[in-house]
């Protein structure tokens, strides 16, 4: 018996979303942090494209909209930022993984697995995007827990937490595509405030400890 | 004029055997161009092995009779491979079902076993020192291959590589599946691997700490050195076949046992091959070579996708 492939749009929309994925461990894997901030460029890049792809398969045009103000922020101001933090440091080349890669990934994989057939329980049916993708946005956002808990560096936190947002944006498309712009914008700004507040946690951190490494902070005390 | 089917499988088996060291020639030259050198000529793996198959045999002192078997034997699991995959024509051979796309596995990893173990038997410490590593690595490869074996199983129904090879030309949604696509990009990976290209190590290099595939045989000489030589350019072959015929094009390949079908899918199997030789030309050129323990998280990264791609399937979005 031949399994049915899924149609070219359900096909189409469900790789961007697993591209998502394979770009999420990547971050994992990078060990420079603007290798990091460069595949977040990736992942947000993915994430406008995909909105656009339901835009234009499913007839939503507020998604065009959506992508305009995702590029903007995620592709533009967000790295923007983040460079420009990372270029007051020293190039630290990051020793900040708690655990050696190839397990890291496997751990990974493990949480990952966990988050695909979790969801695959829920039973939602989206009328927009294949229900595949739905498991694959779960999976980004436990991946991009491990991320920022094995990374013990305040960029990789930052980037784990941007990432996360871009699973969260996934999720949001798959079970509330036509969801009013007003209230997909306002989620864009809660990202705005949460890169102002890293950005102002990296600087002080780093002016307090110099370095980007959160292992020393164990050592504060009363 | 119709070919004799028996005919036609002894073709695939010979074209794979003669073809495989040109195939290394034009990698070895499109780098060299890249480089901005003039490169060796595309015939130059021919005479390396015919100058090979002319010279005397030497045995390290002490060594068993595994030592002089192992190279035929290699050999001949190289020249029994091409008759169970897709090289020439889309419908299954005689001897084609013989075996599944696991079989085909078992055989090549045999063979690269008994390499191994007549390596570990010369007492050199480099043979060794190849021979563990190529075995430690491979460790790892062998779940990425069944990863993508079960993958090909999921979306065939079967693991039999002329009913992959059906499956995908049926329709392009076929190809664009993400199962498919991870699987591939994961398959690709254990090639590299496999065919000992830059991210894991320099292709014939010999002179560095970090070599795997070269070390092993260091201890042979003339026409066995030349067995195990024309033995890995097969395998890389067939690893491309297995690739491109199977999983990623088997498009040209002959759907009756005319002569001009066959010559037809003779082109396009070398046409196809050159051109993944270019890719693989290209990716030698463009990347550093890897740390040796920095290949577990090579094959980590190849490992995930297979991982994904059968999750993906499992979830009936794949």
């Amino acid at each position: 018996m031949v399994a049915a492939p899924p149609g070219s749009y359900a096909g189409a929309t469900t790789a961007l979303a697993v591209l998502m994925l394979v770009i999420e461990f990547g971050m994992l894997q990078a060990t420079l942090l603007r290798a990091q901030v460069r595949l977040y460029v990736a992942q947000s890049v993915v994430i406008s494209v995909l909105a656009v792809v339901v835009a234009v398969g499913r007839e939503v045009p507020e998604l065009f909209g959506l992508a305009v103000f995702s590029v903007a922020l995620k592709v533009v101001a967000v790295p923007l930022v983040m460079l420009r933090l990372l270029r007051r440091t020293d190039p630290e080349i990051a020793g900040s993984r708690a655990m050696g890669v190839a397990s890291m990934v496997l751990l990974a994989v493990v949480v990952g697995a966990f988050g695909f057939f979790a969801s695959a329980r829920f039973g939602l049916v989206s009328p927009v995007l294949p229900t595949a993708t739905l498991a694959v946005a779960v999976a980004i956002v436990l991946v991009s827990f491990v991320l920022m808990i094995v990374r013990r560096d305040v960029v990789s936190q930052a980037i784990g937490f941007f990432a996360l947002e871009n699973g969260v944006s996934l999720a949001s498309l798959v079970v509330a595509a036509g969801l009013p712009l007003l209230l997909e914008v306002a989620f864009l700004f809660d990202l705005l405030v949460a890169v102002v507040v890293f950005a102002v946690l990296i600087r002080v951190h780093h002016e307090q400890s110099e370095s980007l490494s959160t292992a020393g902070l164990t050592e504060l005390q009363g | 004029m119709t070919l004799p089917l028996p005919l036609i499988q002894a073709l695939q088996v010979l074209i794979v055997a003669a073809a495989a060291p040109g195939i290394n020639g034009v990698i070895a030259r499109v780098e060299a161009r890249l480089q901005g050198r003039r490169g060796p000529r595309v015939l130059q793996p021919y005479y390396d092995l015919g100058k090979l198959y002319c010279k005397e045999t030497l045995a390290p002192h002490g060594a068993s009779w595994v030592f002089l078997a192992a190279p035929l034997v290699a050999m001949t699991c190289y020249l029994t491979v091409p008759l169970l995959i897709p090289v020439l024509t889309a419908y299954a051979l005689p001897l084609g079902d013989m075996g599944d796309i696991l079989a085909g596995g078992i055989i090549l990893a045999f063979a690269s076993f008994m390499v191994a173990v007549a390596a570990a038997g010369t007492g050199s410490p480099y043979a060794q020192l190849g021979a563990s590593r190529a075995k430690t690595f491979a460790a790892i490869t062998e779940p990425v291959v069944l990863f993508v074996v079960f993958t090909v199983a999921l979306v065939s129904g079967t693991d039999l590589p002329y009913a992959m090879a059906e499956t995908v030309t049926t329709s392009a949604e076929q190809v664009v599946r993400p199962a498919h696509l991870l699987s591939a990009a994961a398959l690709f990976m254990v090639i590299l691997y496999e065919t000992a290209r830059i991210p894991v190590e320099t292709h014939t290099g010999t002179n560095e700490f970090g070599m795997i595939e070269e070390a092993r045989q260091f201890e042979h000489t003339g026409p066995y050195l030349a067995l195990l030589r024309h033995g890995s350019a097969m395998k890389q072959l067939i690893l491309f076949v297995i690739f491109l015929n199977i999983v990623v094009a088997p498009w040209g390949l002959a759907a009756d046992a005319g002569l001009l079908a066959v010559v037809l899918a003779v082109i396009a199997l070398l046409g196809k091959s050159v051109l993944l030789g270019g890719v693989i030309a290209v990716i030698d050129d463009s990347f550093a070579k890897l740390r040796l323990f920095k290949i577990t998280e090579f094959v980590a990264a190849a490992f995930m996708l297979a991982v994904l791609a059968v999750i993906t399937l499992y979830l009936g979005g794949g």
